[in-house]
């Protein structure tokens, strides 16, 4: 029994997006099979060389790049959410697997959930 | 038939969503139903319906006296999630003294806990359904 | 079309309006044999003439007499006890 967390609101706007990590690690913490979806606005989580200082706020980064290590078994970001807000290759924290096609993504998991 | 067990989410705040309304409307229903509610969590936004010091104009539906009452008059356990809680201000006695806080605001019958009862939740109970706010 | 093999029908409720990102995305991740149930400012789809629905879809009626859409229900509505059927029957579902 698998679950899936979707993230798709933009980061530092609200809290959907750290809320969400919180129930991946959790998940993960109790040993329950957990991936983490970003998608549409969400995709730009994983933008390298996020400084959030002045706005009072801390960076996922080092978060995400813990999670293999906590038991979170993958973290997916939709292809073409990453196009269209120009993020390639080179501009994604490592870590992250391109998905294609949202549907098989989500066929994958038994749960499928949102932070918010 | 043996009644499926539910956890209910929600996230959404009174007021700012009808997170709290949708829920408890289908909540009174799974009862009906003969169906079993193991748990109501509340997470993120949603934690603002725990608090006791909400006070709508009397002639408006108060939603957490609505929620307490139905969680009371059916034994249903209920839990604000802490991490989302404690950052939004609603507080317990024990957080009040752990944090030295002027007061607290914990509508009973709700408790505090961590994620850990969600994730309880999504391996025992047979359905988790979500009640999102408006964001 | 996907490649993987589809999941098990799924129940998608949806209380997002048109117009919100996620409303999109919903309506994309429905495949056939899902049902999906309008929920909230979900409703206002059923004004919404620019938004195609799949069949299998329901709104709630108290969300739709609120927002006083009735008229335009080209969906048929339900009452929270058949949401609560629903979920019964579907052991899988995503609220969006």
């Amino acid at each position: 029994m698998s679950t899936l967390i979707i993230v798709d609101q933009p980061p530092y706007g609200n809290w959907a997006g750290r809320e969400a990590l919180d129930m991946v690690f959790s998940l993960a913490a109790f040993d329950q099979p957990a991936a983490l979806l970003f998608t549409g606005a969400g995709v730009n989580w994983l933008r390298k060389q996020q400084a959030p200082d002045a706005i009072g706020q801390r960076s996922v980064e080092k978060n995400l790049s813990a999670a293999p290590m906590f038991g979170v078994e993958e973290i997916l970001a939709d292809a073409a959410s990453c196009e269209r807000f120009g993020l390639g290759p080179e501009q994604l924290v490592s870590g992250v697997t391109l998905a294609e096609n949202l549907q098989d993504v989500m066929n994958a998991h038994s749960n499928v959930a949102f932070a918010g | 038939m043996t009644p499926l067990s539910y956890t209910l989410v929600i996230t959404g705040a009174p007021w700012s969503s009808q997170a709290p309304q949708s829920a408890l409307a289908f909540a009174r229903e799974l009862l009906v139903a003969g169906q079993r509610i193991d748990r109501v969590f509340l997470y993120g936004e949603g934690v603002l319906l725990a608090s006791a010091l909400a006070t709508p104009p009397s002639d408006e539906v108060n939603w957490p006296k609505q929620w307490a009452g139905f969680l009371a008059d059916n034994a249903i356990p209920a839990t604000v999630c802490i991490a989302s809680a404690l950052r939004r201000g609603i507080i317990d006695d024990t957080e009040q003294a752990r944090y030295e806080l002027p007061g607290n605001n914990l509508l009973e019958p709700f408790g505090i806990a961590g994620l850990g009862e969600w994730v309880e939740g999504n391996v025992k109970s047979d359905r988790v359904i979500y009640f999102h706010g408006s964001n | 079309m996907t490649s993987t093999q589809p999941a098990n029908p799924t129940l998608h409720i949806l209380n997002k309006p048109p117009g919100h990102p996620r409303f999109e995305t919903c309506l994309q991740a429905i495949q056939d044999g899902d049902q999906l149930v309008l929920t909230e400012n979900a409703v206002l789809a059923l004004a919404d003439h620019s938004v195609a629905l799949p069949d299998a879809c329901k709104a709630m009626k108290a969300d739709v007499d609120a927002r006083a859409l009735d008229e335009q229900a080209r969906t048929g509505t339900i009452d929270y006890a058949e949401l609560v059927r629903l979920t019964a029957e579907h052991s899988r579902i995503i609220s969006w």
